[in-house]
């Protein structure tokens, strides 16, 4: 058990990541090209920082209405993106996500201006935080075996044919965004609750890269992706002190080999090959009763 | 004085605009949206403070790093972009293999400059103001427009004057065509990225010199500058980059004075938002066709 | 009950694309759309099926104007198409492009989908069979577990035009179906067509190969620089000094 105990920090922080991802990798498995997460998540970070530090509300209440606050403000994103599409819904969220911060460093009175919230009391356990990774999981992978699923498949392939099939394109990248938007403001909460403080400065592009990296690393199709994406570049760090010292480095690398390489993401990537097989075995298996029925 | 912040913040606007010129240039010609042209930037920087160091004159280190951030550019597409150009979903793809390479080059940085702000030596270039016009011109104020002025317009020699800039217009209007026409594209590559690098390495020997320091981070608030000059000018275009690039330098110049230090780049942030929400080809680009969704 | 193309225009920049389009598709009828290229064949089903605006004129389905619906109104409109170079889910299955078509249906809130209910996925389980049968019923089931990109040019028209096709439609444009198919294929695709046609179902036919649309159609237009050159019978059409005319090039 001193095993686990010792790398309960490391669990800690590879579920919050784990969120981060998830919320990430919602908005691009619909085809969204939006990078917003980071600022959703400051704005669930600050909301609950600011009801538990200074107004005493436990993290219950405070994760709540941070998730509400992530939820409503995704949904009122994708109003004005809707118009948008690649690097420019890109553009678009990265402005947001600049905007947020401004924000945070400019309306001091709200939000502690650039030394940000502290005294924050810490009451997200580790228990917490796996029952709310389980949630998302679930609800994830519910949405990829109903036809939402397919329906955001074919969003991400070829917006167009969704179109011409009758599908909203609008209503399931508002679905995506809001879903993105109530998933970053808890995990932001989460965190706000389990690091004791925080300032502006940890939601820019640092967070925002590394979030991109575990999606694109794990994969954007299963719901597991994100999640192997989170782990590795939580735990890679911790395997050396120079890869400690060099996170940049080793992200990027691993980033512009698996785009290049691994485009898929390794997660979706082993997961090809066993549909790939699978498929083969109904095939083989669809002509042996057609040959059957065939014979005399 | 008004006529002076307006001045200054013209000499500011006139290295954004060769930030932006650059980046312009690659996406325009190959709809690419590099990401690593901020750490480019950097690097530039860098090499020129180098060559100082090592005892030559200025105007060797602009050459060296004009010279250094072309080839790193024309690097960056050998490897990174070239064998992403043919996949599905290309443009995601470029952007995510720019962002890794971007997160490469700042690590690199970090490590050699060991985190700290280095500085060009004092002197290198002669403080004292002139008065011209009821204006104090310092002379680096002096060299940064007729660096700009001399690159902008070589730039345009080039395009319109110059067979070479004949083939980069012909694949910039359709790729397919000018092969067919005997274009031959990687020479094309090579020379757009090359002047894309040598245009921001330029501009980041001015901006060290005219600030006053070097990090590994000073990239960053570029490539953000950078995306609203270009969505203001218009993704594509040179005029546009130009013109968007000195008006975001006075108009930032004059409001770090007269506002709140904060609120100037809330502004500009929503700006950003909102010029992308009704004009997402800015003021002077090509219609984009996937801008929008809604019938064309 | 008809589509009725009424007087359609649309320029862009000083090219007229079309000009004063006029034509009626009725139920259980195909009709064939021919015409030299560049005439502006696919820029009027772009205009029919809401990807471009209308300078002039109207489009109506059934009684209901769909001038200013996007791509998802008119297709909710009952209005299908297929594209020119085949757009297909190349990463998804046959099954799983069949599929999609039969999304627009559903009955289940999406709120069960989110939670995960049993409502939700045995709706699932429900398409994909449903989707089967489809397949079955034209003769594509053996295909239906290979990805949209294995299968030969051919397969891939007709898988396309099947998920055009299972969504029962009032009318289908089809944009070149048969472009690069042998005469067995095409045989086969027109007795296709012909089923569908039984069924109720209005065919726009958009095709280069005379032959096909000759044997299909009850009704020819003839388009040319945007203007109907020609209407009627094929026989008549084929005979028509004008068109050709504007076949051989003036």
């Amino acid at each position: 058990m001193s095993f686990v105990y010792a790398y309960q920090p490391l669990l800690d922080l590879l579920l919050i990541n784990a969120g981060f991802a998830l919320s990430q990798y919602v908005v691009l498995r619909a085809g969204v090209f939006s990078i917003a997460t980071p600022g959703i998540v400051a704005i669930g970070a600050y909301t609950a920082a600011i009801m538990m530090a200074r107004h005493g509300i436990s993290i219950w209440g405070a994760a709540a209405a941070a998730t509400a606050a992530g939820l409503i403000v995704g949904y009122a994103l994708s109003i004005p993106l809707a118009r948008l599409r690649g690097p420019y819904q890109a553009i678009a969220t990265l402005a947001f996500v600049q905007f947020v911060i401004a924000f945070a460093f400019y309306a001091e009175p709200l939000t502690g201006g650039a030394p940000g919230i502290d005294n924050i009391p810490k009451q997200v356990s580790t228990l917490g935080l796996l029952c709310c990774v389980a949630a998302t999981v679930y609800v994830l992978s519910s949405i990829n075996q109903t036809r939402l699923g397919r329906i955001f498949d074919a969003l991400r392939q070829d917006e167009a044919v969704a179109a011409s099939l009758g599908i909203s394109i609008w209503f399931h990248h508002a679905l995506a965004f809001a879903l993105s938007g109530a998933i970053g403001g808890l995990f932001g909460a989460l965190q706000a609750g389990y690091v004791y403080a925080i300032e502006p400065q940890q939601y820019g592009f640092a967070m925002l890269t590394t979030t991109l990296a575990a999606v694109i690393l794990g994969g954007r199709r299963s719901v597991w992706g994100p999640i192997a994406g989170a782990a590795i570049m939580t735990t890679l760090p911790e395997l050396g002190r120079s890869l400690a010292d060099n996170r940049l480095l080793v992200n990027g690398l691993l980033l512009t080999l698996i785009i290049i390489f691994l485009p898929r993401g390794l997660v979706d990537g082993l997961l090809f090959m066993r549909d790939r097989r699978n498929d083969r075995a109904a095939r083989d298996q669809a002509s042996l009763k057609i040959q059957k029925t065939a014979q005399p | 004085m008004l006529a002076q912040q307006l001045f200054n913040g013209l000499v500011v606007g006139a290295v954004y605009a060769l930030f932006a010129l650059g980046f312009n240039l690659v996406f325009g010609v190959h709809k690419i949206m590099n990401l690593a042209h901020g750490a480019v930037f950097m690097i530039g920087a860098f090499a020129g403070l180098f060559t100082v160091n090592a005892g030559l004159p200025l105007w060797a280190a602009l050459i060296f790093a004009t010279v250094c951030s072309g080839l790193l550019a024309v690097v960056t597409e050998l490897l990174v972009f070239r064998p992403l150009r043919s996949t599905t979903e290309a443009e995601f793809a470029f952007l995510i293999g720019s962002i890794g390479v971007d997160m490469i080059l700042v690590n690199i940085a970090l490590r050699v400059s060991d985190a700290r702000t280095l500085r060009f030596p004092f002197g290198i270039v002669p403080v004292e103001p002139l008065v011209l016009f009821g204006l104090r011109i310092t002379p680096l104020q002096l060299i940064i427009v007729g660096a700009v002025v001399f690159c902008a317009a070589a730039l345009a020699w080039y395009l319109h004057r110059t067979s070479y800039g004949r083939q980069v217009r012909a694949v910039s209007n359709n790729e397919r065509a000018a092969i067919l026409l005997g274009v031959e594209p990687r020479s094309v590559y090579f020379q757009t990225f090359f002047i894309s690098g040598a245009l921001a390495g330029i501009a980041g020997v001015l901006i060290g010199l005219a600030f006053n320091s070097i990090s590994f981070t000073m990239g960053e608030p570029y490539m953000l500058r950078g995306f609203v000059i270009l969505i203001l000018g218009g993704l594509g275009s040179l005029v546009g980059a130009v013109t968007a690039g000195l008006a975001l330098g006075m108009v930032q110049t004059v409001a770090a004075v007269y506002l709140p230090v904060g609120l100037s780049d809330l502004i500009v942030y929503s700006l950003l938002f909102l010029v992308l929400l009704v004009r997402p080809n800015g003021f002077f680009g090509d219609p984009v066709a996937d801008a929008r969704v809604a019938r064309r | 009950m008809t589509l009725d193309i009424r007087n359609v225009g649309r320029r862009f920049g000083g090219v007229r694309a079309a000009e004063a389009v006029s034509m009626t598709i009725e139920p259980g009828q195909i009709v064939g759309l021919i015409g030299p290229n560049g005439a502006g064949k696919s820029t009027l089903v772009n205009l029919i099926t809401g990807v471009l605006r209308l300078d002039s004129g109207s489009v109506v389905v059934d009684g209901q104007d769909v001038s200013e619906e996007t791509v998802v109104g008119v297709s909710r409109a009952g209005v299908s198409r297929t594209f020119q170079n085949i757009r297909l889910l190349r990463e998804s299955t046959v099954l799983e492009n069949v599929a999609l078509s039969l999304s627009r249906f559903a009955q289940v809130s999406t709120l069960a989908c989110v939670l995960g209910l049993p409502s939700a996925r045995s709706e699932q389980r429900d398409i994909a069979a449903r989707a089967m049968a489809f397949l079955e019923q034209i003769g594509m089931a053996s295909f239906a577990h290979y990805r949209a990109s294995e299968l030969s040019y051919g397969h891939q028209r007709r898988v396309e035009i099947a998920r055009a096709i299972a969504q029962r439609p009032k009318y289908i444009l089809l944009d070149e179906p048969v472009a690069g198919m042998n005469d067995v294929e095409a045989a086969e695709l027109g007795e296709l067509l012909r089923t569908f046609a039984g069924e109720g179902i209005g065919i726009l036919l958009i095709e280069h190969n005379m032959g096909f649309v000759y044997s299909l159609c009850s009704r020819i237009y003839v388009l040319s620089t945007g203007k109907i050159l020609a209407e009627g019978a094929p026989a008549d059409v084929s005979r028509n000094q004008l068109v050709i005319d504007a076949y051989l090039g003036a």
